[in-house]
Formats: structure tokens, sequence, C-alpha cells
């Protein structure tokens, strides 16, 4: 999972980070605005409006953009970079083999790559073609690189060096598992192979093709070549992370200056040839100001012209917005949450008892503590909004099952499960669970009003709460803790990429159990899911692709393998002169598409 | 010389507003000093010396002080002069020294620093290095050993004696007509206060100033003053020449300061014995005689009638005295008290009352 | 002083590194990062070896190199992220220290000559309101009150224009004054407060006695003699304050985004950065010793009676 804005100061909720399709905003494909790109497509629980379309391909050209920034860049190298922000900079600046349009997250568009990925019939085999013609920039003209082609080695050494410790990319070795990649330590890896300049093949040890393509969205996949970063990768860290300025860009910007913390700039890439891209890059320079206060933040791009904020305002701000300013607003879903139910031991071993828990759940009272509808809406099954199979799997209103029908919590239909389950008051009195939940605010209160829930079934809820990190690292996350914890109260997610695999089958395969650093806290697993998930990921093709993950998400509620509740929003806000577009895949702006009125 | 004295106080009275009420500090007083005299200023502590003699200067003035009656300096009444006027005399014409002489210095910077402060303050147009060289010759002249290697030391690097020799110095810096001493040798030690003293009495002849010296120890007047006030509770209660105050004192009070220094004359064995009670309030202060809550032959008039002060007999105009006692029972009263005998033994050969008084 | 820091770093160390609530690798290898891939991060930045090895390590790092290690968060030398953040804490701390000295003493001096007089009752009420007045919260108010930007009265320039004087003194200067008043008013008010009671004592002193019955003006009476006496406690303050200060102004810098230490440590802290945290900690730490070692110096310049 990518890292998510970390909000240790401000009053906006923690938001767990993913991307948006216009939610139902999907099926009524919305007229495109010059301001910004919004529309009105309204979400399932009302007020506030999720970004969609895109403006009219013929925004003003040039001029400055000044973007604030609450939060400090990470990692700017494309091999290490795993931070929502991190994207967003390594993608107006770079290309990938496929991207997502801002305004369409359920396709990849071949960027570098010459077409769609080729998947061999056993799904062991990903073949991608490049385009030619594609040219490196640099700051530095004179740097031997600039101006020469990207060739199918340059991709090849991204994918070698990201098993390269002093790279380390997170992610790698979960969607790619190239045959030789175990023991790969930054040098040749057998899984590899450039027949000619322009095509490259990856060799998986298992049926993991499919999966594996959709996953080039990922900035790994970002050429790299040897001849620029391959003594910096000799460095412990690798040089190539803390200073991007030396990196060799192919997108429509390069990175003219960088202070970690402080400011960065992104100019014009001289080598960037607009013809073999589609993303326009209105802008000519954009200066940023990083660690803006956010309250401070928010007023300024309230009142100044020419500014945008990159990462989540403060409440305060996105409210002054919402009512005063709404077109300069824009909200995208990110991901979701979901309270755990231990499928191990009883009590919710029972499915008839997590039913009930999912009825007996005041998710609206939950919603509400976050900041109501402007932070997220009550989610009624786990993919979220924007990734594919999320329609498939009933969109926002979900399937209807009767558990999951009423947010606010239903006494009467929890009861009737309970009673299925073999408590014949409907309740089971004194049965005491464990629950581990967050001791800061708002997670604190959804936490307290999990407890207050469970406590309406009759159980005896003992509630531990600690710190974010700890509820992660000591408790949630650990096999030997879970097995002894009832309930995770603050579970979150955000996909690292837009597809219903990256979202499902970490938190719910049994197969994804493992002992340290697991994303099942559920411990659930079902072996028609595990099935179903292990063939849902071989297939290639997009729309029996989501169909088949949106039955798997049905599966899921069906057999209440936790209690869905939210789906986070990101808000994002800009000055009235500027065309902000957000990139739904990324819930933060595609700075490609930014334009100045 | 002419007839008017240097300095004429009439009437001096300074009261302080406190929290707890007004304090009478100094109740009305007067006296003169000539040119060149010395008059001593004796009682215990809290009588009010030094509030009177900083008065003069308009050392006590603030929002919260009164200052009543007239200080006559030279023809010019120090009380209603604008304050650069007054600020012109202080330091000038008259000086003041007090009894710490560590705190009394400022600590942070050299002695010679501070006396040519003092110099420039009144001497305008005298260059650096001549008043760095008039605080050379006065350290000299106090007798300070090796006075131009010492004048860029600190008050610290000085002992209480050579500290006290300082303070005499950067008071004579301007040539004072009249030089305050409070207390000038309290804080030092027996033979230093003697040096002092004795200093002190030579710059007195040598230079003709006058001088106030205040103390509580009767003792230290004998020698050198001219005049000698006792003071008790912001007033003047007994004034004579020394010889007059120590052969025949007439106050009780006096006796008492004087039966409590050691004397050659005095017998080995007779005990030393401070005036007995406690000073009494200044805010609400006894009626009648002030000194009637610790005399040991209180009368019941003494109790409301509050005695003037007088002198102690006819033709005796320069021993003047507040105690309503007839001046023969105080002369026995003294014969007796003189000889060693305790005060009830006195009163009973005086054949007068005595009242015991609780230390 | 090499000791101390020794015992410090070595405190900040266990707590940073052997305590943490969260492992480093496993922050930067995200939440489904696979166990080899923790273990190829703990080994790189040398968090598998024992304790102490990593403690000599870090120790010789810096004694041998000025070397404090590579940021989690950006990969970049932490020394060079702390050189590069300095310039712009000590311009922040240089010229807020010499507003509120020069705003403390006048009322300072004032209110202690003329105690419970209106000016004094004024001084010191608004005194009191500007130290119980949160930084975070005054900064806010000042921007929202008097920045170019967000202001009602566009005065100042407002949050994030900070340059380096290096860059452009004329707008290094004027990107400054806001904080420089803001930082300043706590601080002055404080001062003046600590300047009125020190001179309020002073003024009591004998050695002020003298000074008067000397004939000195009632102004040489005060300054020369009064204040010099009385600004031996701001002396101990000031150099405390300089020392944290330099260790980073955190909330003065955070609502004005000036890239100084205190935002790095803050950003660090948020990102459980820990080479970086450590390092930042570490260079606080050395700027109190200075500072206080600078005060055991201005104390002897200051007061002649203290001799090493
Ligand atoms: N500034 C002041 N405010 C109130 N009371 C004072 C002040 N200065 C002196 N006094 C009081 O006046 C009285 C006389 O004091 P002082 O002249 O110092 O006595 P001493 O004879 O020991 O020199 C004492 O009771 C003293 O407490
Ligand atoms: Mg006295």
């Amino acid at each position: 999972m990518r890292s998510k804005h970390l909000r240790a100061l401000t009053l906006v909720p923690v938001l767990a980070a993913s991307v948006a399709i216009g939610a139902c905003g999907s099926n009524n494909a919305s007229s495109s605005t010059s301001s910004g790109g919004t529309s009105t497509a309204s979400s399932g629980s009302g007020s506030t409006k999720y970004a969609s379309g895109l403006p009219a391909s013929d925004q003003k050209k040039g001029g400055t953009l000044k973007v604030l920034s609450v939060e400090s860049f990470q990692h700017l190298d494309p091999g290490t970079s795993y931070f929502q922000l991190d994207f967003t900079i390594n993608f107006a600046t770079h290309r990938a083999l496929y991207y997502h349009k801002p305004d369409d997250s359920t396709k990849a568009i071949p960027d570098l790559a010459d077409g769609p990925p080729q998947i061999s019939a056993d799904g062991k085999t990903l073949t991608v073609k490049l385009k030619s013609g594609i040219k490196y920039g640099t700051n530095d003209p004179k740097s031997p690189i600039n101006g020469k082609e990207v060739t199918a080695a340059d991709v090849k050494y991204a994918f070698e060096r990201g098993l390269n410790p002093h790279i380390a990319n997170g992610y790698e070795s979960i969607y790619f598992p190239l045959v030789g990649g175990a023991k790969a330590k930054g040098g040749d890896i057998a899984g590899i192979t450039t027949p000619d300049a322009h095509t490259i093949v990856f060799k998986f040890t298992k049926n993991a093709a499919a999966t594996a393509a959709k996953a080039l969205v990922l900035p790994l996949s970002i050429p790299v070549p040897k001849s620029v970063a391959g003594s910096m990768d000799k460095k412990n860290p690798s040089t190539y992370d803390a200073d991007p300025t030396k990196q060799a860009f192919t997108g429509p910007y390069m990175i003219s200056q960088y202070s970690a913390g402080k400011s960065l700039t992104l100019v014009r890439n001289p080598q960037w040839d607009g013809s073999t891209d589609s993303r326009p890059a209105y802008l000519d320079k954009m200066t940023f100001a990083i660690g803006a206060d956010p309250n401070v933040a928010g007023q300024q791009v309230f009142a100044s012209p020419g500014l945008l904020q990159l990462d989540t305002p403060a409440a305060p701000a996105v409210k002054k917005f919402a009512t005063q300013k709404p077109q300069q607003i824009t909200f995208s879903p990110l991901g979701n949450r979901w309270v755990s139910l231990n499928y191990t031991k009883p009590p919710f071993n029972n499915v008839n008892v997590r039913k009930a828990a999912i009825a007996i759940m005041d998710r609206t009272a939950m919603q509400r503590v976050r900041g109501g509808a402007a932070v997220g809406d009550v989610a009624s099954h786990f993919l979220s909004p924007g990734i594919p199979g999320f329609d498939e799997a009933g969109g926002m209103k979900g399937e209807g099952q009767d558990y999951v029908a009423n947010p606010s919590g239903d006494a009467t239909v929890a009861a009737k499960y309970m009673k299925a389950a073999g408590y014949a008051s409907g309740k089971a009195p004194g049965t005491s669970i464990l629950m581990i939940g967050d001791n800061s605010s708002p997670a604190k209160e959804d936490a307290l009003i999990v407890k207050d829930s469970l406590e309406k079934l009759g159980f005896k809820v003992q509630a531990k709460l600690v710190e974010h990190s700890v509820f992660y690292s000591k408790y949630c996350q650990q096999k030997a803790q879970l097995v002894k914890i009832d309930v995770c109260a603050n579970f979150g997610w955000l996909p690292d990429f837009f597809d219903p695999y990256a979202m499902l089958y970490v938190n719910f395969s049994g197969k994804a159990i493992v002992p340290v650093n697991g994303n099942n806290p559920s411990l659930f697993n079902d072996p028609a899911v595990n099935a179903a998930m292990d063939k849902a990921a071989t297939i290639a093709d997009d729309t029996a692709r989501a169909k088949a993950w949106g039955a798997i998400d049905k599966m899921l509620v069906d057999k209440a393998a936790a209690v869905p509740w939210f789906w986070d929003k990101q808000a994002g806000i800009a000055s009235s002169n500027v065309v902000s577009v957000i990139a739904k895949w990324n819930a933060d702006a595609d700075l490609s598409y930014v334009s100045l009125k | 010389m002419t007839g008017e004295p240097l300095l004429s106080v009439e009437d001096l009275a300074v009261r302080f507003d406190t929290e707890d009420g007004v304090v009478h500090a100094v109740d009305g007083i007067s006296y003169t000093v000539d040119r060149g005299q010395v008059l001593g200023l004796v009682g215990e502590s809290g009588s009010g010396k030094s509030v009177s003699s900083m008065s003069l200067m308009g050392l006590t003035a603030g929002r919260r002080t009164t200052i009543e009656g007239r200080v006559m300096f030279e023809g010019r009444d120090l009380l209603t002069l604008p304050g650069s006027e007054v600020r012109a005399i202080r330091g000038g014409a008259i000086s003041m020294i007090f009894q710490d002489p560590l705190s009394s210095l400022h600590p942070f910077y050299t002695i010679g620093r501070q006396l040519i402060e003092g110099v420039r303050a009144h001497q305008d147009g005298v260059s650096k290095k001549a008043a760095r060289e008039r605080a050379i010759e006065m350290l000299g002249l106090v007798g300070i050993p090796d006075p131009r290697g010492r004048v860029d030391a600190y008050p610290h690097e000085f002992s209480g004696g050579m500290r006290q020799r300082v303070m005499i110095a950067m008071a004579l810096v301007n040539e004072p007509k009249l030089l305050i001493a409070d207390e000038p040798t309290t804080a030092l030690d027996v033979t230093v206060q003697a040096q002092i003293l004795a200093l002190i009495k030579r710059l007195n002849e040598e230079l003709d100033m006058a001088v106030i010296l205040i103390t509580h120890d009767l003792g230290v007047v004998a020698e050198i003053a001219d005049e000698v006030a006792v003071m008790y509770a912001g007033r003047i209660v007994e004034q004579a020449k020394p010889e007059a105050l120590f052969e025949a004192p007439e106050h009780p009070y006096t006796w008492g300061l004087l039966r409590s220094i050691p004397r050659l004359d005095t017998p080995r064995d007779q005990e030393l014995v401070p005036v007995a009670g406690r000073p009494p309030s200044l805010i609400n202060r006894p009626s009648g005689c002030h000194f009637h809550t610790r005399c040991p032959y209180v009368r019941e008039a003494h109790r409301r009638i509050d005695p003037p002060l007088e002198p102690v007999a006819l033709g005796q105009e320069d021993h003047v005295v507040r105690c309503l006692l007839p001046h023969e029972t105080r002369l026995e009263l003294w014969r007796s008290l003189e000889s060693g005998a305790d005060a009830a033994a006195a009163g009973r050969a005086a054949g007068t009352e005595v009242t015991e008084i609780k230390a | 002083m090499g000791v101390l820091l020794l015992i410090i770093s070595a405190i900040t160390f266990l707590i940073f590194y052997a305590l943490p609530s969260t492992d480093p690798a496993q922050l930067r290898a995200g939440r489904s990062g696979s166990p080899e891939l923790i273990a190829s991060i703990r080994h790189n930045l040398g968090l598998d070896k024992p304790i102490y090895v990593q403690y000599y390590r870090y120790v010789k790092g810096i004694v041998l190199h000025f070397d404090f290690g590579f940021s989690y968060q950006t990969d970049a030398p932490v020394r060079q992220q702390i050189v590069d953040r300095l310039p712009a804490t000590i311009s922040l701390t240089v010229g807020a220290v010499i507003l509120w000295l020069t705003l403390a003493f006048p009322v300072g001096i004032v209110s202690a000559v003329k105690r419970r007089s209106l000016v004094d009752r004024a001084a010191m009420g608004g005194a009191l309101l500007a130290i119980s007045a949160p930084v975070y919260w005054l900064g806010l108010v000042a921007l929202y009150l008097f920045s170019n930007d967000i202001g009602q009265f566009k005065i100042f320039d407002g949050a994030g224009t900070y340059v380096p004087i290096s860059q452009n003194v004329g707008t290094w200067f004027s990107s400054l004054l806001l904080p420089w008043m803001v930082l300043a008013a706590s601080f002055a008010a404080f001062y003046a407060r600590l300047l009125r009671s020190s001179l309020t004592e002073v003024l009591h002193e004998d050695y002020i006695r003298t000074a008067r019955a000397k004939g000195l003006s009632e102004r040489t009476v005060i300054l020369r003699h009064g204040v010099r006496a009385a600004i031996l406690p701001l002396v101990t303050v000031l150099g405390l304050d300089i020392g944290i200060l330099l260790g980073g102004a955190i909330l003065t810098e955070s609502v004005f985004n000036i890239p100084g230490i205190g935002r790095l440590a803050y950003d660090a802290i948020k990102a459980s950065d820990y080479a970086t945290i450590q390092g930042t900690v570490l260079f606080g730490a050395f700027f109190i010793i200075v500072a206080n070692l600078i005060v055991d110096i201005a104390y002897a310049v200051v007061d002649p009676r203290v001799r090493y």
C-alpha cells in the first residue's frame, strides 16, 4: 500500500489514500467544464461532488503555477517513490509504460508502450513493445543522455535496480514475481529480457502476467538509463533519490531545482515531444512551496490567484471552499476502511454473528465524527469508487443485503442474525471480546462507536486503544496477535494501483495471511473466495476482470468478511484562475493537465 | 566664617505611606551644624537616623514619602530646591557614606570608574584623565596603599575596611563642605573601626569639613563629635556637647545607651545592659512620652503628656532633653546607675517608683 | 561538553533507534512489504546490527566525518539537510532577538521606574497577554491581519515568502518581518517582565542609593547603574532561549513556512524519520550546550565577581 498523507497536526482526519472515478458520475458521462473539470456527479450520500471529466482541450498555454504543499515529498526516485505526492511529480516528469488519463482510472493507456501488453497463454510471460523516438531530457544540456532515445534496456534497468537494496522498491516483488528475482540485488534478472531495443519481456514464476500488466502503471516502469543512475545506485542509499535534478526525464517537465522539505521547481522538458503524448502540458513552469502551514495554505489559495494546494486542505478550508467557492474545490475518493472481525474464533467465526455485527454498526455516526460527507461516504462493500469492479459490485448502493442496508445500525436485523447464530434472545450477553483501536481523534471516536455498537449485541468489548502506527505494527498486522484479537476497529487501505486485485487480494485472500506485515486482519480464509481471487487475478480483459472482481466483492459482503464502512474522499483546492485537474487514480492534481485562466 | 551655621535643619518630618499605615520615621527634628563641626547622631536601629539624614538631600523622596520642614544649607532650603540643583549639591557640597561598604559600591564597575563618575558629575569639563588622577589622589589620601595600581580593581577585590576607605574617597572627591557618614564603621571589625574613625577625624580637621556622624554606638562619637544628638522614635530626645552628655546624661534612653557601651572605667564585673523593651511602632506611636513604654521610671502622667525638648536646667541651654522627670531625680538616678546599680536600686536610691520593663 | 553530547546522543539513540514504535524499515517498505524486503532494508540501514554496534557506527560517523547518516525519508544526508536549514533558523532567531530586546528594554525599564503607574499596568497587562498567547495562534492572527496575501491590512509579506539572505537581502528582510514580530512579541513580553522585576529589585540596592548620593542624573542612575546590574538574570534566559531557538522555532517556522531546523525536526517527527530526528536533537543539544557556555562567559563579562 502506498503511503498516504501524514496528518500529525492538522485537523483533517487521516485519509487512507487512493483514487477515484466519478462515483455515480461514471455512468452519466458528464460534460466537461472549463472550470477545472469538476461536475456535480453526486455521491451516494449526497452533498459533495467528485471530480469528473476533463476541461476542453483548448486551455490557455503558458504561465507559472505556484503549488503549495503541507507535506514534504519523500522519494522522487521513481524506483523508490511510494507516496501519493511523489507519484504526482513522477508522472509530470516521466513517462511509464502505461498511464491513466486523469478522468478515467479504469483504463490503462499505453504511454511509453506501443500498444497493449501481450500476455502468454500460461500467464507467465508479459511482453511490451516500446514506442520509438521518445527522448530523454536533462537539466545539463551537455549530459550524454540528453536527447538520447529511450530503450527497453532502460526499463529493464529500472526493474533491476528496484531490487537493489540501495533502492528497495516496495512493491516490485509483490506484483512482479520475476524468474530470478528472489536472488537479485540490482544486477541482471533472468526474467527480464530485451530481444530488441524496443521490446521488453517479463517472465514470471507463476501465472502473474495479467495482474503485473495492470501494475505497469506504477512508476517502477519509468525508464532509468543505467549510464545515468548506475554509478549513483552503487551508493547507499542511491543518490539518484536525494538529488532528483540529475534524473533523465521523459515527461513534459523536468525537476530543475529541489531542496527537500523546502522547494521544488518544474520547468518544461525541451526534449519532450507533444506529438507522441496525449498530455497537453499547458503550464510553462511550476514552483512548489513545501511545508506550508495547513491553515495558512488554505487561506492563501482562497485569497490569492495562481495557487494550487497539492495535498489535503485543512478542515476549515474545506468548509470555506465548499460553501463559498464550490467551483474551486474537488473531491476524489481515496481508499476504504473496514472493521475486521476475527474469522478464526468465536464469536465471529459464525457468519451470522458477523452479519449481525455489520447490521448493528452505526456507520453514519462513524462518518459524522470523521467530518461527514465532505470527508467520505458510508461504504456498502469493499471496492472503493473508481476501482474497476466497483460498479459491478453494486456501486454506491451495493447489493442491498439487509444487514448492509441501514447505515445507522438496525437492531431488528441484527437480532435476526444473532438468533440465526443460535443466540435465542438475539443477544450474546456477557461474551467478552477484544478490540484494538486508535487512540487519537477521529479514529478514536470511531473505535468507540464500534465498541458501543457491538455492545448493543450484548458483547462485553474490551477496548485497547493505541497509537495509529502501533495499531498496525504491534497488533493488527501481526498474526500472532491477530489470533487473539476479535476486532480491529480502524483498518484502512489504499491500493497501490487501480486494480481490484491490489485492493481485495491482500485484504481478504487466505493466502495473504502472513506472520508479519499482513493486511488481512480478519484472518479471513474462505476457500471459495481464495479460488475465485486466484482465478480473477489471471484475467487480462478489462471487462471480464472487473466483473470477476465485482463478484468477489459481493461474495465478501455475503460472507461478511468484515464491516465495510467508509470510502474516504480527498479534497483538492485551487485559486479561481487555476483550472485544476485531478488524476482520479492518484486523488491528486495531474500537473500535465492543469492550466491557468 | 560668618555666624550663620553651615546646615540648619528645622522641624524636619518624614512620613512614609505604607500598606500598613503611615510610618512616622522622622518626627520634627531640628539641629544645626557649623563649618568644620562634627555632629554625632546616635540612636538604636530604626530611630530615624538614616531617614533623617538621607532626607536632607532628597534621597528618600518618592511617591509615598512626605517630607516637611526646612533644610537650610548655605542659605538655601534643600527641600524646595529644584531637582537639578539638589543633584549638584549631592556628592558636591554634601556627600554621604553608608553603612555597608560592599553593597554600597556598584559590584560591576571598577572603583576608579565609580570615583571618576563622581568627579565628572560635578566638575564640568574635567577630562577623564584628570578625573582619574584625582581619583588616584583621593585613594591615596584615604590610605589605600598603591592607589595607582588599585584604581582599576573591583570592589570585591578589597577588604571591608578598604572598601569603606574607597567610599570615603568617593565622598571626598569633590571636597564637600559636609560629610554625612551613616554608620561608617558598623560593618567593620573593631581595629578597622578605629582607623576609619581616625581617618574621618583627620579629614575633618585637615579639610575643615563638617561631619554628621551617625551611629548607634555612643562610644564611637565620644572622641570625635563636637555635639551629640540622641534620637528615639524619630525625634531628638537629648542633645548636648559630648562632655556634658557623658558626664551628666539626663534622658533614661541615653542612660540605656551609655550603659550598653563598654568603658575603661566600668567595673569588670558590671553587666552591659541594652535598653530593655522593644522599639515602639512608628505607625501607632505611644501616647505621651514616646519612651514611656520602655522607661523604668515611668509615671502615670508620662503616658499622657508629650514632653517638649527643653534645657535640662536653667543656664544649661546647650543641653536639652525630652523628659518629664525632675532634673534632680534624673541626676540622682544617673549617679546610682553610673556606679553600677540596676534600675530598681537606682530608683530606690532616688526615691522614685520603678516599673519593671520586659526585654 | 563532548561527554554531555555523547550522553545525549546515547539517550536519543536509545529512544529513536532501539525503542521506536514504528520500524523505519517497515515504514520505508510500505504496509505490504515482504519480510525479505524489510530485512533487506534493515540490513541496508544497518538496523540488523546489535544496538551498540549501530551506536558505535553512528558516533564514529559523527566524530570522524561529521556524518549524521541519511534521512529515511528523502535519502539525503542529515548533515546536509541541517546545514541547509541553518541559515533560515539563524536569520529568524537573530532578528527576533534583536527585536525583542529592543522592545523589552524600554518597556521593562519604564515599568520598573514608574511602577504601578498607568504605563506600567498597561505594559504588564499587554505582556501577560502576549506571553499567554500561543505562538502558533499569534502567528495565524498576525497573518490574517497583516500579511499581504491573506491579511485584512496588507502590510507585510506573508507565509512562504522566505528566501535566503544570499538570494535577495530585501526579500529576505521583508519576508522575515512578520515572523520576527510574532516570535519577538511573546519573548519581548517575558523579557520586559523579567527586566521589570529584576530592575525593581536592583533599584532598592545600596549602590543605587550611592549613585544618587553622588549627584548623578536619574537617567544615569537607572541606565548605567540599575539596568547594568539588572540584566544579569536576562543573560541566563537569553542564552538558553537563543540555544533553544537555534535548535528550531518549530511553531513559528511552521506557520510562516520558514525552512529552518524546527520545521526539519517537525517534518521528521511526522514522518518517523529517525535519522533526521536524531540529527536535529543532537544539533539542538549542541546549541543549548554552547549557549550555556556563552552564558557563563557572558556572566563573567557582565559580573566581574564571576571568575573561571
Ligand atoms: N522607604 C521606607 N518606607 C517605609 N518605612 C521606612 C522607609 N525607610 C525607612 N523606614 C522606616 O523608618 C524608620 C527609620 O528608619 P532608619 O532611618 O533607617 O533608622 P536608623 O535609625 O536605623 O537609620 C524605620 O522604622 C524604618 O523601618
Ligand atoms: Mg540606618
